[in-house]
């Protein structure tokens, strides 16, 4: 029993000898955000090697170079551009930063470029009596081509909805699957509507994840398949429409389905965005946002700067005066070939 | 769990409806205690066939959480927690030495980051089964128990504004050894019982995201990567306390005193902790069961 009663008070001294697990906190000052802000980054980040070797992104140098730049005698909106810019340098449309009074964004990779999309020309091609199933537009063109408009993945479009637009569009000689200007969503709505479009369970990439604060710190890779929907599948030709603006889980969507057969992409390269975002928060309460889980296509490349299409293809200005889309009518010219 | 404790309920109730009623807490641990001793003392049974004494304390707490969890956020939450605790304990009248031991408890919290822009919402419901080894002491005044118990607690942790990391689900499994000092004495001329009691999880098991590992990996395409994690008191060290004082008002025995649950975590280089201080609050009521033979 003895034993028994100091095993327990071993037990227990023990636990009151074991540090506090606690996780150091910094200033909500522009000196302690600035170095919170570099930390989480440099903790979480997953793209630093691969942008390393792509432009030579050196973090520390980064922060050498901001560090000099931060005073405690800093406004907010000083501060807010002094680590917006150092966000900057990550060229990384999932990072982001939100104060109460402004977004810290990098939009280059799609608004450096041309837009390659327009609702007034698509609105010649859906004209009025579309139909739209959750968010889904679709209609059948003068030709006999299938038109679906996909705008986001935010919406989650179910299998029912999915398997009326295949339905409706069933007679069609092919279909284009647009999914310009839809920056991204949720990646279960982008491997659902993708499943339709595959009657084997085949490899589509691979992901990873940190596996602790070291920027080398990753998991292995994890194979991404896509496994064939139960519900009506697309059997006929397929164009799929891109643009600078596809991005995050639309990337992944195009990734997707270049991995199927009969599936063509045309159009312009995606705007890539191939790290699925986490948050984080700084000493003053302002909200952080940072690619945390890398994603990489079937021969383990990564999509982080976007796909190229199987076409590239942009819409011309003498299209656009005759109320043409370039890329719509290259579409419809490779279904009915 | 909800079904088994309205059972549990029913069956108390019941089994004090067969006793013939309920016996103050403080009146029976000084006949237990007094008997008891006396039984050991003169090495002779009472009876053939031994009550058994349930007591049980249904509590309210409210107090102060501090919160950490790497996995949302580097910073630390502070707010309140709102506690209901079910304590039972099981002890036959003479024959053994051994008592066991069901507690209960549900709680949830809110708390906020220090600028005040960030909310979390926590929810957890803890369950634990154990059995404790009693020494009458000071002539059966103080009670010591030692032994251990079976933690079994699941729950979450929600951030209001992450986007793809919004939140931490909380299950583990731990075998803890515990210890607890009853000190029976009488003030103006009334009963009481101070009441202390102490558990810290030795080994067990826990679930946990790896650093990076978002849910979606786990759970949307079943990508594992040492979820389930082995623990011990070096990566969990962590403390449950409950310091109570009881004592009769009118024919009530009434329970008051601190909570102090300091639990903390460190797996998969993720840091966790949760530290509640609180003020508990509620009833002890006991009951002999008695077996009818028809």
């Amino acid at each position: 029993m003895k034993k028994t009663v100091l095993f327990i008070c071993t037990v227990f001294l023990a636990s009151g000898l074991v540090s506090c697990i606690d996780e150091e906190e910094y200033a909500d000052s522009p000196r302690g955000n600035f170095e919170a802000l570099w930390r989480i980054i440099d903790e979480h980040y997953c793209f630093f090697d691969y942008k390393h070797e792509t432009y030579g992104l050196d973090w520390d140098e980064v922060y050498e170079r901001y560090s000099r730049q931060v005073n405690d005698g800093m406004t907010e909106e000083q501060m807010f551009e002094v680590l917006g810019n150092m966000l900057g340098e990550l060229r990384d449309g999932h990072v982001n930063m939100y104060a109460p009074f402004d977004l810290s964004r990098y939009w280059s990779w799609h608004e450096d470029f041309p837009a390659n999309f327009s609702d007034t020309l698509q609105r010649r091609y859906l004209d009025t009596d579309y139909m739209i199933a959750s968010g889904l537009k679709y209609r059948k063109l003068d030709d006999n081509i299938g038109y679906i408009y996909c705008g986001t993945f935010n919406t989650s479009f179910g299998d029912g909805n999915l398997d009326e637009v295949m339905l409706a569009l069933a007679t069609c000689n092919g279909l284009i699957l647009d999914v310009r200007d839809n920056g991204g969503g949720q990646l279960t709505a982008a491997s659902k509507l993708a499943a339709r479009f595959t009657n084997k369970d085949i490899l589509v990439g691979y992901m990873r994840h940190k596996t602790g604060r070291g920027r080398s710190d990753f998991s292995g890779m994890e194979e991404q398949r896509l496994k064939p929907s139960v519900g009506i599948r697309w059997q006929k030709k397929v164009v799929v429409l891109t643009n600078r603006s596809v991005y995050s889980a639309t990337n992944e969507f195009v990734k997707y389905m270049k991995c199927c057969p009969g599936v063509t992409v045309v159009g312009d390269r995606t705007g890539g965005g191939a790290g699925m975002p986490f948050s984080s928060e700084m000493p003053n309460g302002w909200s952080v946002r940072f690619s945390a889980c890398p994603m990489y296509d079937r021969e383990g490349q990564c999509t982080e700067f976007g796909i190229e299409p199987d076409h590239a293809v942009g819409i011309t200005d003498e299209d656009f005066r005759r109320g043409r889309d370039t890329i719509i009518e290259f579409a419809r010219t490779l279904l009915n070939s | 769990m909800k079904i088994f404790r309205t059972a549990l309920c029913m069956a108390l109730l019941t089994v004090s409806v067969a006793a013939g009623g309920q016996t103050d807490s403080t009146e029976y641990m000084r006949g237990y205690a007094a008997g008891r001793a006396a039984a050991m003392l003169e090495g002779k049974q009472e009876s053939p066939s031994p009550q058994k004494i349930i007591t049980n304390a249904r509590m309210l707490g409210v107090g102060g959480v501090n919160i950490l969890d790497t996995y949302i956020s580097p910073e630390k939450y502070r707010g309140t927690e709102l506690r209901y605790i079910s304590h039972t304990t099981r002890m036959r009248e003479w024959g053994t030495r051994v008592s066991r031991q069901i507690v209960h408890q549900g709680y949830v919290s809110h708390t906020e980051n220090r600028s005040g822009d960030g909310d979390e919402i926590a929810g957890m419901y803890c369950f634990s089964y154990g059995a404790h080894y009693n020494m009458a002491l000071c002539g059966g005044s103080l009670t010591v128990k030692v032994g251990g118990t079976l933690d079994a607690d699941i729950g979450f942790l929600y951030n209001t504004r992450n986007s793809n990391n919004p939140a931490q689900a909380r299950l583990s499994l731990a075998v803890s050894p515990s210890a607890i000092a009853e000190w029976r004495f009488r003030a103006w001329k009334r009963p009481f019982t101070l009441r202390y009691e102490v558990g810290a999880p030795l080994v067990g098991v826990m679930f946990s995201p790896n650093y990076g590992q978002s849910y979606y990996e786990i759970f949307s395409r079943g990508d594992y990567d040492h979820n389930v994690v082995p623990t011990t008191i070096a990566s969990t060290p962590s403390l449950r306390q409950m310091l109570t004082l009881d004592f009769t008002l009118h024919r009530t025995t009434l329970r008051v005193g601190w909570i102090g649950d300091w639990q903390q975590a460190e797996v998969n280089n993720l840091k966790y902790h949760s530290y509640s201080n609180m003020f508990v609050v509620g009833i002890v009521r006991s009951f002999k069961t008695t077996r009818v033979s028809p």
